[in-house]
């Protein structure tokens, strides 16, 4: 650890590669965490209920009990801790149970051990996020559907497994919808849910062999698309700073080309009525 | 996933390179390179190049904020150009139409004679 510095965190880590565990502990402790480690999940399970964990990094593949029953409890304890799963088993089943079972990210395995400390201070940085829910509604491969707080965290949250899922797919196509469903996701957080984590925002992904189909559903009231003065889709054609002059005379925060930047990635944005519910379709 | 933005800054004459190194997306990036600009612009450094090499996201917060910012650059007499796009970048400049309005270059050395100095520093 870092010479008179308070820790910065408590980590378990949970691996029974004792490698890998040994070589994450030194890079963790250098960045000026304490570390515990186990080594399987029943002792996991026991250093979980005496508590004081910031932070687990969660092996699924254990040899006594399943990382994600390990995952479960470490959610039930009395002050849960953030759990950051990381598994070389990248299948949709066990991924979906990470989501279920609410784990902050996933970590798909190999990965470059100095990476770890920059992904465990960002989940440190994001800790008040980290403890909201998101509530699994289907967790099948075809239909994920989910409601999460409107809180911008969680967009990279649910984005982070949301992308897991389509990582079979070319690289400039999974790049796209990445970048689609972000913008989308992003807009009904802060503007339908006005960044309101008491505040819902519903996502569905279908999956078909054809296609690829998300529907984001915000709780705002929405929004007429010929008013938005404010938003690039709207600049005339050979203005395309318009609307950041608009935006810096109402005060709003620089931006405004989400939606221009949407249609050019996907092949179709579909509103409904009153536009607080929106879906888009790559085809495959 | 998403780490935190640096930058690296560097100065040839009154030209300031800096390089962003990480997401430039909404609360993470963004605030860093508005605070890190408007620093040097209040300092009299208007001639501004943003080398975009290492950006590793680039979301519409992102290039709303290098909007804002070549206007604050401009408004002091100033400049702020875009140095070594990605593909990802180039494409998004393209769809919004910013290509226009940004000079664009894929070499620092040509980025920096077009404020008039040479690489050396020295005025041309």
């Amino acid at each position: 650890m870092a010479a008179n510095t308070a820790p910065r965190g408590r980590i378990l880590i949970v691996d029974d590669d004792r490698a890998l565990c040994h070589a994450l502990a030194a890079l963790l402790e250098d960045a000026g965490y304490t570390v515990d480690q186990a080594g399987n999940g029943r002792d996991a399970v026991g250093r979980l209920d005496a508590g004081g964990f910031d932070v687990v990094l969660l092996d699924v593949g254990l040899p006594d009990i399943s990382g994600l029953d390990v995952l479960a409890h470490a959610r039930s304890v009395a002050s849960p801790p953030i759990v950051l799963v990381m598994t070389a088993d990248d299948t949709p089943e066990t991924l979906l149970a990470a989501v279920r079972r609410q784990a902050h990210r996933y970590l798909r395995k190999p990965f470059a051990p100095s990476a770890v400390v920059e992904v465990i201070d960002d989940a440190m940085a994001r800790a008040a996020s980290a403890a909201m829910t998101i509530e699994v509604v289907s967790a099948r491969p075809e239909w994920l559907e989910l409601v999460a707080p409107c809180a911008l965290d969680m967009a990279d949250r649910i984005q982070s497994f949301v992308m897991q899922l389509d990582a079979n797919l070319p690289d400039k196509v999974r790049e796209n919808v990445a970048q689609a469903f972000r913008e989308l996701l992003n807009n009904a957080i802060e503007w339908g849910g006005k960044l309101d984590s008491r505040r819902k925002v519903r996502i569905s992904c279908v999956r078909t062999s054809r296609l690829l189909l998300y529907r984001i559903a915000d709780p705002g009231e929405g929004f007429d698309i010929g008013k938005l003065r404010h938003a690039a889709i709207n600049n005339p054609e050979d203005s395309p700073l318009d609307h950041a002059l608009i935006r810096e005379e109402q005060g709003i925060r620089p931006g405004g080309l989400g939606l221009m930047i949407t249609r050019s990635l996907v092949d179709e944005i579909i509103y409904n009525e009153a536009r607080n519910e929106v879906m888009f379709i790559k085809y495959l | 996933m998403p780490l935190p933005m640096r930058i690296t800054e560097r100065r040839v004459g009154d030209v300031t390179i800096l390089e962003l190194d990480g997401p430039l997306v909404v609360d993470q990036g963004e605030t860093t390179l508005k605070t890190w600009v408007d620093r040097i612009v209040e300092e009299g450094r208007v001639n501004i190049v943003l080398d975009l090499g290492k950006v590793t996201l680039l979301d519409s917060a992102g290039i709303g904020m290098l909007v804002s910012k070549y206007l604050t650059a401009h408004r002091r007499g100033g400049r702020l150009k875009l140095l070594h796009l990605t593909l990802r970048s180039d494409y998004l400049m393209h769809v919004t139409k910013l290509f226009t309005v940004f000079e664009i270059f894929e070499s620092e050395d040509e980025a920096i004679r077009s404020f008039g100095i040479e690489p050396s520093g020295e005025a041309r």
